[in-house]
Parts: C-alpha cells; sequence; structure tokens
C-alpha cells in the first residue's frame, strides 16, 4: 500500500514553486498550446494545468527525443568519437496515468537483454509526478484499457480532491523530494475515500470504449491477419505517420550522420521515425518490405495488439486517442478497429508470428557506440566487390559464429550492418565482403589499408553448429549469399572441424560468370573429403569465357547424386536474394528433406542490431536480434518472411 | 589533401532568395570556402569562371535563351544541383502557365513593342529538370539553409544527400504542433515532401507544398480527408497552383 499525504492547492503551488527554483533540476510540466495541451518548461507553477485531457504529444520526448545526439566525433582524427550521453536531472509534472503505463511498457524494450544507455540514463535522471485524469479526451479509451488508473510507476501522483490535492508516494526519490519542498499532511480515511470518487467522477466522462477486452486483442488479430478489414481502411491512409509521431507505445527511430560544413566534427542524430512510410524498409540493395500500404497500415495493429503481446505479454496500446485525434482521415483509432473485429473469430496460437529465441549477444559498452578497428587487407573480388580484413584495436578477436553480422560505421558516412564472410577463428581479424551499392559501401570503396572504421558486433543470431553435427550438409547460396555462407563452408571444412560433419555439398548460383565470388576457394574446397561442390551461372553473355553450367540455382538440384543423401540426416543450408528462398525450398522438400532441417538467413534493413528501432521486424520478429539465421520450419509460419 | 571541388552558383527566373540563403550563412560562409572553392557567385562576387565541378542552379526557365544557357551550364558541370523550388519544381514562376504565354505578355507590359526583343520571348515556364537531367535537389521557398549545408556537405564527403520522401506532418507532429486542420484552416503539409523542419504550420501558417508534391492531390485518399473537412477540389487545387501547377508528384528515387 502506498503512503497517501495531503497538501492545500496553495501548497502545492509552493512546492512547484520551489522545485522550479531548484537548479539541480529542470521541471516540465504540461501547458496549454491554444486548444491543446504540451509538455514543456515550466517557470512558475501557475503555468501548470493538471486538468488538461490529453497532450499533443507523449511524454516518450524526454526518453526517446525527436532528435537526439548520440554522440560526437572528430572527423580530423581517424577514430574520436564521444558517447553523447550528459543527461540534466528532471521532474515531470502532470504525467497520466497511461502515459505512466506507456513507459512502463518502454522500459521493457529498452532496458530488455540490450540495455539502451542513451534512454536508462533518462530513465534514472528523471522524477514523475503523475497527476489522475479529471477531464477525458473525446478519443481516449483509457477506460477500456485499464489504463486510466495506476498504483506504480510513478514517483509521485497528484490527485484533485475538490478542496486538496492527495499526493501518493510511489518512490523513496518522490518521498524526499516531498519531504525536502512540500508542507504535507497525512491523509485521513476521507481523503482515500475521496480519490475514488474523483476516480470514479472521471470514468463517467469516457465518450469512447472498445467492445473487445485487451486480452483477446492477440487472439482475434491472428485470426484475422488476411480479413479485408486492412485493406479497406488503409485505403483512405495518406501515409504522414502521423498515428506513430503521436503515439506513446511507438518507439521506432532512424539514426543520421550530420557533419559540420568544414567537416571538421560531425554527430550521429537519432530521430522518430514511423512503419508508416514507405522507406522505412528500404535496404542498402533497394528493395522493400511491406511494400503495400495495407501491410504497413496493418503492422502498426499487430505490433501493438499481437507482436509486443507475444514477446513481452502486454497490449502496447494504452487508450490515450492521441492517434485518433492527429489521424486525418481518421483510420488509425485502435478502438475503433478492434471494435470492429469484435464478433470475428479468435486463434489459439496467439503467438503465431512470434519465435522465442535467446540471443547470445555479449554486453556491448554502450548500445549504438562503435569500437575502433582498422583495415588490414582489402582484396578485389569484383568490379563491385570487395573483401575486407579487419581487425578490432584492441587486439580482441571478434568471437563471432557463422552467420552473424557487423554494423560497420564511417564517421559522417553512416553505418551499414555486414555479415561476416570469414570463419570464426582466434585470429584477431575478421573479414567482411561488400558490394558497392550505397553510401557507406560506396565509401568503403574507397578506403585504403591503415584506415579506421568502428565496428558493432557480433551481432544476432548465427547458425548453430551443434545442429548441423553429425549430418550431411547442403549448403546452397545466391549471388552475395555466399558472402555470409562462406563463414559457415570454411568452418565445416576446417581440418579440426570436418569430421564432426559427414557429407559436405556446396550449391552456388551466380548472375554472370564475372559475378562468380571465391572462385579459387571453391577449388579448394573440392578437394576436401566427400565434398562436392557445384556452380552455376543464371546467363553468360557472348564474349564471356564460361564452360560451366548455365541455369538458375534449382537446375543443380537433380545433379546432385541424392542417392548417396539420406535426407532425414540432411541440413540444408540457404542464403541468398528473397527472390531465392521459395524456388529452392521447394527443391529441397522434393528431396524429402525435412523442414526443421533447413536454416534460411534473412536480409532486412537492420539499422541498430539490437532489436529496438523497429526497421527489420518481419512480423513479431526482430531480424537482427532473432535472426538474421532461422530454421525454415519456424519462420515460415511468418507471412511477411518470404513475402 | 584532395583539391577542394569548384562550385559556381547560377540564377534564372526567380527572386534570388535562395541565393541570399547561402550568403546569410554569414561567418559559416568561411567554412563552406574551407571545403569548396566558389567560382563563380553572380550575387555575392563579381569574378566568374567557366570551369567548375557543381552547378548550383536556381530559378526556373522561361525562355528559348535560358534552356541554351542551362545546357551550357549543365554541360560544363560534373554535378548540377537545382537550388529551391523555382528551379526544384517551377514554383510560383509556373502559376502563370494556366494561361497562353501572349496573354500574359500583354497583361505585364500592355502595348510595349516586345514581341520582337528575345528577352521578352517566353513560353511555358520550366523546372530545370524539364530541360536537363539534375543529379540533386535542394528545395523550399526559401531552401532551409540546414539542408544547403546537408546537400554540400555530403557532396563533399562523396555521399548521396538523404532528402526526405514523407510528409512535412512528420516534422509537424514532432514539433508538436496543432494541426491546421484541427484549427479549421487547412495546409498541403500531408502531400509535401518534408525537410523544411514543418517552418509554415510551426509558425501557424499552413504549408503551400513549396517542396514538392509527394502525393497528387487527386488521390482518392486526399479527398477523403477534404470531404471530412468540407473542403472542396477546388480548395485545394486553389493552394497547389501556388508553387505546383500542373506538376505530377515528386518520383519516389529523387
Amino acid at each position: 500500500m502506498n503512503q497517501i499525504k495531503t497538501i492545500s492547492k496553495k501548497d502545492l503551488n509552493n512546492f512547484i514553486n520551489k522545485l522550479i527554483l531548484d537548479k539541480n533540476y529542470e521541471v516540465v510540466g504540461v501547458k496549454s498550446k491554444s486548444k491543446r495541451y504540451v509538455f514543456d518548461i515550466l517557470e512558475d507553477a501557475s503555468e501548470l494545468c493538471l486538468d488538461h485531457d490529453v497532450t499533443i504529444i507523449p511524454p516518450k520526448k524526454y526518453f526517446l527525443p525527436q532528435y537526439e545526439k548520440l554522440m560526437e566525433y572528430n572527423l580530423e582524427k581517424q577514430f574520436e568519437v564521444k558517447p553523447n550521453i550528459e543527461i540534466k536531472p528532471r521532474i515531470i509534472i502532470g504525467i497520466h496515468p497511461y502515459d505512466v503505463i506507456a513507459l512502463e511498457q518502454m522500459d521493457k524494450v529498452y532496458l530488455d537483454s540490450q540495455k539502451d544507455d542513451f534512454y536508462k540514463k533518462r530513465r534514472e535522471n528523471t522524477l514523475l509526478i503523475a497527476s489522475d485524469i479529471q477531464n477525458v479526451s473525446d478519443r481516449s479509451f483509457a477506460a477500456s484499457m485499464h489504463t486510466n488508473t495506476t498504483d506504480k510507476g510513478f514517483d509521485l501522483l497528484l490527485t484533485d480532491i475538490e478542496d486538496k490535492y492527495t499526493v501518493t508516494i510511489g518512490s523513496e526519490k518522490g518521498k524526499n523530494l516531498l519531504e525536502k519542498y512540500a508542507k504535507t499532511e497525512n491523509a485521513k480515511e476521507v481523503d482515500i475515500k475521496n480519490i475514488d470518487k474523483t476516480r470514479k467522477k472521471t470514468l463517467n466522462k469516457y465518450k469512447k470504449k472498445v467492445n473487445l477486452p485487451k486480452e483477446d486483442w492477440p487472439s482475434v488479430l491472428v485470426a484475422n491477419y488476411d480479413s479485408g478489414v486492412w485493406e479497406e481502411r488503409s485505403d483512405k491512409c495518406i501515409e504522414c505517420s502521423s498515428c506513430t509521431m503521436v503515439c506513446p507505445t511507438c518507439y521506432c527511430y532512424d539514426v543520421k550522420d550530420e557533419v559540420s560544413l568544414n567537416l571538421k566534427t560531425g554527430s550521429r542524430i537519432r530521430t522518430w521515425d514511423g512503419c508508416l512510410l514507405r522507406d522505412f524498409t528500404k535496404i542498402g540493395s533497394g528493395e522493400f518490405f511491406r511494400e503495400e500500404r495495407k501491410e504497413r497500415y496493418r503492422h502498426r495493429f499487430f505490433r501493438k495488439g499481437n507482436y509486443l503481446p507475444a514477446r513481452y505479454g502486454f497490449v502496447a496500446c494504452v487508450g490515450c486517442g492521441r492517434c485518433g485525434i492527429a489521424c486525418l482521415p481518421d483510420i488509425a483509432d485502435p478502438s475503433d478497429v478492434m471494435s470492429s473485429l469484435a464478433h470475428h473469430r479468435k486463434s489459439d496460437d496467439t503467438a503465431r508470428f512470434f519465435i522465442k529465441q535467446e540471443t547470445k549477444v555479449a554486453e556491448t559498452n554502450t548500445i549504438h557506440i562503435p569500437r575502433k578497428a582498422t583495415i588490414k587487407r582489402i582484396e578485389k573480388l569484383t568490379d563491385a566487390e570487395k573483401l575486407f580484413e579487419i581487425e578490432l584495436d584492441d587486439k580482441k578477436p571478434l568471437g563471432h559464429k557463422p552467420g552473424q553480422f557487423v554494423e560497420v560505421s564511417i564517421f559522417g558516412i553512416g553505418e551499414a550492418p555486414f555479415g561476416l564472410t570469414s570463419s570464426p577463428s582466434d585470429s584477431p581479424t575478421f573479414e567482411i565482403a561488400v558490394r558497392k551499392v550505397g553510401n557507406v559501401t560506396s565509401k568503403l570503396h574507397e578506403m585504403s589499408v591503415g584506415d579506421k572504421i568502428g565496428i558493432r558486433g557480433p551481432l544476432g543470431n548465427g547458425f548453430d553448429i551443434e545442429k548441423l553435427e553429425n549430418k550431411n550438409l547442403l549448403l546452397t547460396s545466391g549471388g552475395i549469399g555466399i558472402y555470409p555462407m562462406r563463414s559457415l563452408i570454411n568452418y565445416v571444412l576446417d581440418k579440426k572441424n570436418r569430421k564432426k560433419f559427414k557429407q559436405i555439398i556446396i550449391l552456388y548460383g551466380a548472375k554472370r560468370p564475372k559475378e562468380i565470388l571465391f572462385l579459387n576457394e571453391m577449388e579448394e574446397w573440392k578437394k576436401c573429403d566427400d565434398t562436392t561442390c557445384k556452380l552455376t551461372v543464371d546467363r553468360c553473355e557472348q564474349g564471356e569465357c564460361w564452360s560451366g553450367d548455365i541455369g538458375l540455382i534449382t537446375t543443380l538440384f537433380p545433379k546432385i547424386r541424392v542417392d548417396k543423401l539420406d535426407s532425414k540426416n540432411t541440413i540444408a543450408v540457404v542464403v541468398g536474394p528473397p527472390i531465392m528462398y521459395k524456388f529452392v525450398i521447394k527443391s529441397l522438400q522434393t528431396m524429402g528433406i525435412p523442414d526443421e532441417n533447413i536454416f534460411v538467413s534473412l536480409e532486412r534493413r537492420m539499422k541498430c542490431g539490437v532489436g529496438k528501432c523497429g526497421h527489420c521486424q518481419i512480423n513479431g520478429i526482430y531480424v537482427c536480434k532473432e535472426g538474421p539465421v532461422f530454421n525454415y520450419k519456424e519462420i515460415k509460419a511468418l507471412p511477411e518472411a518470404f513475402e | 589533401m584532395k583539391q577542394k571541388p569548384r562550385v559556381a552558383i547560377f540564377d534564372f527566373a526567380d527572386c534570388e532568395g535562395c541565393e541570399l540563403e547561402i550568403a546569410d550563412l554569414e561567418e559559416e560562409i568561411l567554412s563552406l570556402l574551407e571545403i569548396v572553392d566558389i567560382v563563380s557567385f553572380r550575387e555575392v562576387m563579381k569574378e566568374h569562371s567557366d570551369s567548375y565541378d557543381i552547378a548550383i542552379v536556381e530559378g526556373s526557365i522561361m525562355r528559348p535563351m535560358d534552356e541554351k544557357r542551362l545546357r551550357d551550364i549543365r554541360s560544363k558541370a560534373k554535378i548540377l544541383v537545382a537550388l529551391g523550388a523555382c528551379a526544384t519544381i517551377g514554383g510560383v514562376n509556373k502559376i502563370r502557365n494556366q494561361w497562353m504565354h501572349d496573354e500574359v505578355v500583354r497583361a505585364v507590359y500592355g502595348d510595349a513593342p516586345v514581341q520582337r526583343n528575345e528577352l521578352f520571348n517566353v513560353s511555358k515556364t520550366k523546372a530545370i529538370n524539364e530541360v536537363v537531367p539534375v543529379d540533386y535537389y535542394i528545395h523550399g521557398c526559401p531552401i532551409d539553409r540546414d539542408e544547403f549545408k546537408h546537400v554540400i556537405t555530403a557532396l563533399a564527403l562523396g555521399k548521396k544527400p538523404e532528402i526526405p520522401r514523407y510528409p512535412v506532418c512528420v516534422e509537424c507532429k514532432k514539433n508538436e504542433n496543432i494541426c491546421q486542420f484541427e484549427l479549421g484552416a487547412y495546409c498541403l503539409g500531408p502531400i509535401t515532401r518534408a525537410g523544411c523542419k514543418a517552418i509554415c504550420p510551426t509558425h501557424n501558417s499552413p504549408c503551400e507544398g513549396c517542396r514538392g508534391l509527394i502525393k497528387k492531390a487527386e488521390t482518392e485518399c486526399v479527398w477523403q480527408v477534404l470531404e471530412r473537412y468540407n473542403l472542396s477540389y477546388e480548395d485545394i487545387r486553389r493552394r497547389c497552383t501556388m508553387y505546383n501547377y500542373g506538376n505530377e508528384e515528386c518520383q519516389v528515387d529523387e
């Protein structure tokens, strides 16, 4: 039971003015802005509104600011970076219970296995003085979401009980603040009864409600993934992503580099991004995922009503109604959408779009801050591709598994993910191969041996080698899918490891002869015991020298000696462009290889690499965290995986 | 150190306000000069050179003589950057495309004998990409100085500038503005390219679309919004005329 005090209205004013005078804190509160309300710096207690209905944007801006400088760097020095993590203590006054609950949810996302240090520091340095709701926005349905009141998550909670306020103490910090600055009395029984009275009075003010209990959102959504409602409603969507900007439980962000005009210094900025925007999923090679408007529209509801519930156990909508106000065509309000699905069927398999996987990632120093590394060797592979051997400047081995990736930083240009192409070793160096497609890759191609870059990782889940042991291996890659596959091939063919695996068949397809990568190494691979290596090109133009197979990768399957392959004892690994999977997997199934024996590595826009920024999501999973390597039997249940 | 890129700044039909934004960088001009050599910039210097790597072109194209001059600039420049709404989308100069050009000339010059004068030989207003290929765009009327800096530093670093392909609403919401529609006004923000930090709605003035439309006003979903707010197609058409008369939506991968 929380300790409850009372404070007169005059003394509350004095308390707030004393807080404002305390220069250790920045004091912000709800202020009116024309017809609406915003959180802003308080200069005097008289500016504070505690009878507001809802603010234009939620207080998430104090924990994940609209624009946040993550680090500063010096471009004149080869690698000098400073995290920008000094955060002034702050007190937020007037935050409503639904926003408190939204912050508790955000804690789960930002403070889970890979903590966001920037968020953590802001959270630790902030005191929340919440206030019970007095006036209800026409669009709020917090009562239906049971987020209209809360007994935790705040440091202090103010409730207007007509002639005075009660102050519910939620933390030691809150208590100390109150003792230092406020004149209070212990609440009497009647005061506590009056809190309930105030809350009941407010409860009657809700005009909106959801006809579907939030416990049922996940199951109803799963059963209605292909419902016509998504297309029907999204036809009106103007794709402005206002709904995500104003949402207290939308936390997706983008990261960009900005440099000073004289190119001497720069900073890496994080800013809000929205999954309703088309470019949200765009990857370096120019491909989009969830390209249709209805898919993006549906994603927002599934993230709130199914994906996050499957991962963390809560429905990520607190019923504040901000999206309903912000959406010009009025299609974003979850209470409308979920109510329209209220009489639809439910599914028992509510976690169908989620794959639980333990991420075995080493604790990073600070999220987003790269480690210093040096380019040790550069090898030209084709006209558009180069291999880079890289060493971390602390000389520690990277410690990766085949299938994992790193984020490579070039200050001033940006950061991009690359699959590791060398096999794990004790050597302090590792390799990535880079096709020139975007800003970071083009710059890498211009760099020389000795140049400094930044590395984060190894990230993601690689191949589970134990599952491959004592099995035949059928390793199929297309195009630059050979990059991560090479890491696995060199690992299994390594003399130390070879005896752990049975027959090994390597299939590789490139578009044209001149795009074949690692041809010399392939000759070496062929020489290994019980190893077959087959190569094909999609086409060969006149004048190109090629005497091998021509045809798509699937034409190689009939050419391997299937009799030798015991399909149940064979593990197939597939890495290639998105288009390739459907056809290759069909061939594997024809050969009798069970789905649970197939592993794939998928490509998406992996920006943060730690399951926060949201860009790489395939339904309920983050490719950067649960993947990029997946078991086909598990991932095939996700409709967005091979769209 | 690598040789600094040589930059020339040119203007056609415009108010020169975007060039003024560059001049208004004030002491930061010195930083600009650390990374590029400005070899031609009529508004602020008298020197001129025809040898340049990057041409920054302001203004719209109105006359055959302008087209010829622009083609000449294009042939000399490795990179051509369109500066400001007149250059990127035609801008306010396109308002007159609603009328025949001799009507326009008569309305402005009356009976003055201008027909034979090359300077008055105007035809339809064109954005510069309607005459020559453009590599990069710095949108706006006027341009946003930070975006100018972003494009210039990107080019100096050899990277492709990142110009938003999402609507002004994104930046407007980040600025915690009350929606213009909610205030009873209406605004082109939902269909206009962001990058301006939503400066107009932030100062309580509806967006006029100066950075170009990323969605056509004729799109069904836009109509639905107009209907909801009791606006007509004529209302939005009129507003689009200010900067985007006759324009299609901008291409995705500009």
